[in-house]
């Protein structure tokens, strides 16, 4: 736990820009991770194994919500991302830098794709499938959060 | 900012996913575009940011407590749902064993425990050695479950001879003895049947 809690929080953060609800997939995925422990057959690391896990109780949590809520971020207006940036800052003290902030303040389905592909190295056709949206979907929603990152630090 | 239509195309340059002739085309709109040619470095410092980013990050507080806690409380469910179903087990036998006897289940044809303990091991014997040669033929999931039965009910039968050695007249000892080598026959009748069928 020790050794892998601080990459699993961190992703979990960074997927969901929510420190609470980080903490509670972190939680969440250590627990499924014993749970399915059984399954790990050694043909990868297991930090590797834990952090795909990780991305899937990260999706799987928020399909459930989704379909709890039926909310969904789609919005392109730097008005409406500006405002979510704020709420992002103030919620995430473990978020300091400039990136940081901004990927927290990118719409969902940006962030998430930023995340996997940018920042911890996920190909489009992984992305895919653990998001469960098409490849095509994946470049489109990383090359907009690239855009949203840019302005939002040129700003 | 970059022209609409090269914002696919420079992404994938930056990435390096693009065939040569593609690369070359980028290089070409590149080298007359001065906006496109200054979101180049900017993407390029943007992705090696996201690569440098600390993979750590440690929560606010520490979470280990709670997440013991939910791994000990899902085994402390399991094991309240496996004394359920332990108990649900001896309800059913306990009201078996109070149904009249049925003509489908062995019973045997002699009175006294000796007696009766003789004949047991006799049935168990002649069913012993048909079901280990087809033992073969029943599923590895369902001859590990037969063993499994059957070596608890052979340290029922082993703790209730025990029993019946220090108090020979103790006629719910016998019962017990009775019961369990009864059980025995049943479950080899049953595996042996199964092999065979």
């Amino acid at each position: 736990y020790r050794e892998h809690v601080g990459r699993v929080y961190a992703l979990c953060l960074r997927l969901t820009a929510d420190a609470g609800r980080a903490e509670e997939l972190t939680q969440d995925a250590f627990v499924r991770a014993w749970q399915r422990l059984a399954s790990f057959r050694g043909e990868s690391a297991f930090g590797t194994w834990l952090y795909r896990l990780t991305v899937n109780v990260v999706f799987l949590s928020r399909r459930a919500e989704r379909r709890r809520v039926q909310r969904v971020f789609t919005s392109d207006d730097p008005a409406a991302l500006e405002q979510r940036g704020d709420r992002a800052a103030g919620l995430d003290r473990g978020l300091t830098l400039d990136l940081e902030q901004a990927i927290a303040a990118l719409p969902a389905g940006a962030r998430e794709v930023f995340v996997l592909h940018d920042v911890e190295g996920y190909r489009h056709a992984e992305i895919a499938e653990l998001t469960g949206i098409a490849v095509g979907t994946s470049k489109a929603q990383l090359f907009r959060a690239r855009r949203l990152l840019r302005e939002a630090l040129n700003r | 900012m970059i022209c609409p239509e090269m914002e696919v195309r420079l992404n994938e340059y930056v990435d390096d996913t693009l065939a040569a002739r593609e690369r070359a085309a980028v290089e070409a709109h590149l080298a007359g575009c001065a906006a496109c040619r200054a979101a180049v470095p900017e993407l390029r410092r943007l992705i090696a940011g996201a690569r440098a980013l600390p993979r750590s990050v440690e929560p606010r507080r520490d979470l280990w407590e709670e997440i013991a806690a939910r791994i000990v409380g899902r085994q402390r469910t399991f094991w309240r749902g496996a004394l359920a179903a332990a108990a649900m087990l001896t309800l059913v036998v306990g009201l078996y064993r109070l149904l009249p006897p049925s003509t489908a289940l062995y019973h045997p044809a002699v009175q006294g425990w000796a007696a009766v303990q003789a004949d047991y091991e006799q049935a168990t014997q002649e069913l012993s050695g048909p079901l280990a040669a087809q033992r073969c033929r029943l599923r590895p999931g369902t001859v590990a479950l037969v063993a499994r039965n059957l070596g608890v009910i052979d340290g029922a039968i082993r703790e209730s001879r025990a029993a019946l050695l220090r108090d020979p007249a103790n006629a719910e000892i016998e019962s017990l003895f009775a019961a369990a080598s009864r059980q025995k026959v049943e479950l080899l009748r049953w595996a042996t049947r199964v092999a065979a069928s």
